[in-house]
C-alpha cells in the first residue's frame, strides 16, 4: 500500500500541475508585466481625402510620422504601425476609399489602438522664408480623451527642403509631447483606465430603468448607480445620463492592476463583476466588449 | 582662590559664546534653483546654473548639482523637461531610494550625465565670504532619464 502511494504521488502532483497551474512552458513564476497601451501614429486627413494617396503622395507627412514614431522609440516604446496596417488592409481589401473618416477608424479598430497620434503638417511659403508646423494631438481612442496637444514650428528658412523643415518641426516638440502623455499615463496608472458602459434594455425585455428591483424594491438606476459608486476605481465614474431605456456611464475608471491578485485588469473582467452584479438582481443580460467600451442588453 | 574660579568661569562661558557666534556666522550654503534654460537638442539640455562655494571647484560643483536637482525636481521651463523628471516632492523620492542619491550625489554620479561645464564668470565674492559663479553646464537628459529607468526610480515611457 505505501508503494502504492509513492507511486501515485507523482502522477497526482502531474495531474495537479496541469489541472490548476500554468501551462510549465509559459509559466512565468508569478512575474506580472503590466500590459502597456498600443499606440499608433495616423495622418490627419481632411474630410473626402484619401488616406492612402495623402501618405503615398506626399513625404513630408511620411517623414513627420516616422520622426514621431522615431520618438516613441526613443523612450523604449514600440507603436503600431500605420503604414503596415494601411498595407495589411490593402491585403485583404478590408477598405473602400468612399468614406475616409470610416476607414481611419477602422484602421484604429482593427489595430487594437488605445491611443492614436495624429499629425497635421502644414507648409507654410513666404518672400521671408519657408516653414513647416505640426500639430500632434494624441488621443485614448475609445474615449476620446485628449492625452497631449502639442504645435511644433520649424521656424523659417530661406530653403525649399521641406524635408528637413518637417522633421525639425517634430523635434521641437516631440519630447515635450511625450512628457505630457507619460504624465497622463501615470494618472492612468495611480487613478485608474477610463472605460465607457453603456446600458440599454432588449426590445422584448419587460423591465426599465425605472423599475423597482432588489430586495429593497430600489429603481434599477438607482441599484447600477450605488454598484458603480462601490466598484469605480476609487469611487471614479461619470454618468452621462439615464432615460428609461438607457444609461451611459462615460467616464468610469477601472484599475489596470486586480486589486486583490496583482494580475492585469481590463474591461473583459469589469465587465465579468457587472455581469454577476446583474445576476443577482434576478436579470439575465448579454455583453459586448469592444475596445474599452461596454454594452450591456438587459433581456 | 573664590576670584581665580570665578574668572574661569566667566572665560569659560565667554569661550562658549565665542563658539556658537562663530557657528552661526560660518558659511551655510543655501539651496537655490537659479538655473536658466539656455538651448536643447537630441536629449541634452544647456542651462546656466549658479554655484556657490569656497572656490571654483566648489562652487561649480555645486552649480552642476543644482542642474541635476532642478532636471530632476522642479523641471526646467522653456525647455523639453519642463515637468520634473521624478516629481516635485524631492524629500519623499529621496527617502524612497536612499542608496540611489547617495551615489548620485554624494558619490558625485551625477557627473557622468553633465557633458559639459563651462564658468562664464569668474568667482565673485560676496558679503560673509560667500563667493558665486555662473557656469554653463550641459546634461545628457536622455542619458539621465533612461538612468532612473533602469533604477526603478521612474516608470518607463508607458503604463
Amino acid at each position: 500500500m505505501r508503494y502504492l502511494t509513492l507511486l501515485l504521488l507523482p502522477s497526482f502532483s502531474c495531474f495537479l500541475n496541469f489541472a490548476i497551474c500554468q501551462n510549465p512552458s509559459t509559466n512565468s513564476a508569478g512575474q506580472v508585466i503590466t500590459v502597456q497601451p498600443k499606440i499608433m501614429a495616423i495622418p490627419y486627413t481632411k474630410e473626402g481625402e484619401d488616406l492612402r494617396t495623402i501618405l503615398e503622395a506626399d513625404e513630408n507627412k511620411r517623414i513627420a510620422l516616422t520622426k514621431v514614431k522615431e520618438g516613441f522609440d526613443s523612450r523604449g516604446f514600440t507603436t503600431v504601425d500605420f503604414v503596415a496596417k494601411l498595407k495589411a488592409a490593402k491585403d485583404n481589401n478590408i477598405f473602400t476609399s468612399e468614406n475616409q473618416s470610416d476607414i481611419k477608424s477602422q484602421i484604429i479598430d482593427m489595430s487594437g489602438a488605445d491611443v492614436y497620434v495624429q499629425s497635421e503638417v502644414i507648409v507654410e511659403k513666404g518672400q521671408s522664408g519657408n516653414s513647416v508646423k505640426l500639430i500632434l494631438t494624441a488621443y485614448e481612442a475609445s474615449t476620446g480623451n485628449s492625452l497631449s496637444n502639442k504645435v511644433g514650428e520649424s521656424g523659417k528658412f530661406y530653403t525649399d527642403d521641406f524635408n528637413k523643415l518637417a522633421s525639425k518641426a517634430v523635434e521641437n516638440c516631440i519630447e515635450d509631447f511625450l512628457n505630457t502623455i507619460q504624465e497622463k499615463f501615470s494618472d492612468i496608472v495611480n487613478n485608474g483606465k477610463s472605460i465607457i458602459i453603456d446600458i440599454s434594455f432588449d426590445s422584448n425585455s419587460e423591465y426599465t430603468m425605472s423599475s423597482e428591483i432588489g430586495s429593497e424594491g430600489l429603481l434599477l438606476s438607482d441599484e447600477i448607480e450605488m454598484w458603480m459608486e462601490n466598484n469605480a476605481f476609487k469611487n471614479n465614474y461619470h454618468l452621462q445620463g439615464t432615460t428609461d431605456l438607457k444609461m451611459i456611464f462615460d467616464d468610469v475608471r477601472i484599475p489596470l492592476k486586480d486589486q486583490a491578485t496583482g494580475n492585469n485588469y481590463n474591461p473583459n473582467k469589469f465587465a465579468l463583476e457587472m455581469h454577476k452584479f446583474f445576476r443577482g438582481l434576478g436579470l439575465q443580460i448579454s455583453r459586448n466588449i469592444k475596445g474599452s467600451t461596454i454594452y450591456l442588453t438587459i433581456k | 582662590m573664590k576670584v581665580m574660579k570665578l574668572n574661569s568661569g566667566v572665560k569659560t562661558i565667554a569661550i562658549m559664546i565665542y563658539i556658537t557666534l562663530m557657528i552661526n556666522c560660518s558659511y551655510k550654503p543655501i539651496p537655490t534653483a537659479e538655473v536658466n534654460f539656455l538651448t536643447g537638442k537630441d536629449g541634452t539640455i544647456t542651462m546656466r546654473a549658479i554655484g556657490v562655494g569656497t572656490n571654483i571647484d566648489d562652487a561649480t560643483n555645486d552649480a552642476e548639482n543644482n542642474a541635476i536637482n532642478v532636471l530632476l525636481f522642479r523641471g526646467l521651463p522653456g525647455s523639453d523637461q519642463k515637468v520634473a523628471l521624478i516629481g516635485t516632492n524631492e524629500a519623499e523620492e529621496k527617502n524612497k531610494h536612499p542608496e540611489y542619491f547617495n551615489n548620485l550625489y554624494k558619490g558625485k554620479r551625477y557627473k557622468t550625465f553633465v557633458m559639459s561645464s563651462i564658468p562664464t564668470t569668474d568667482l565673485i565674492k560676496h558679503k560673509g565670504g560667500k563667493k558665486s559663479i555662473a557656469v554653463d553646464i550641459k546634461v545628457n537628459v536622455a542619458a539621465l532619464r533612461k538612468d532612473l529607468e533602469q533604477n526603478n526610480i521612474i516608470r518607463k515611457f508607458g503604463f
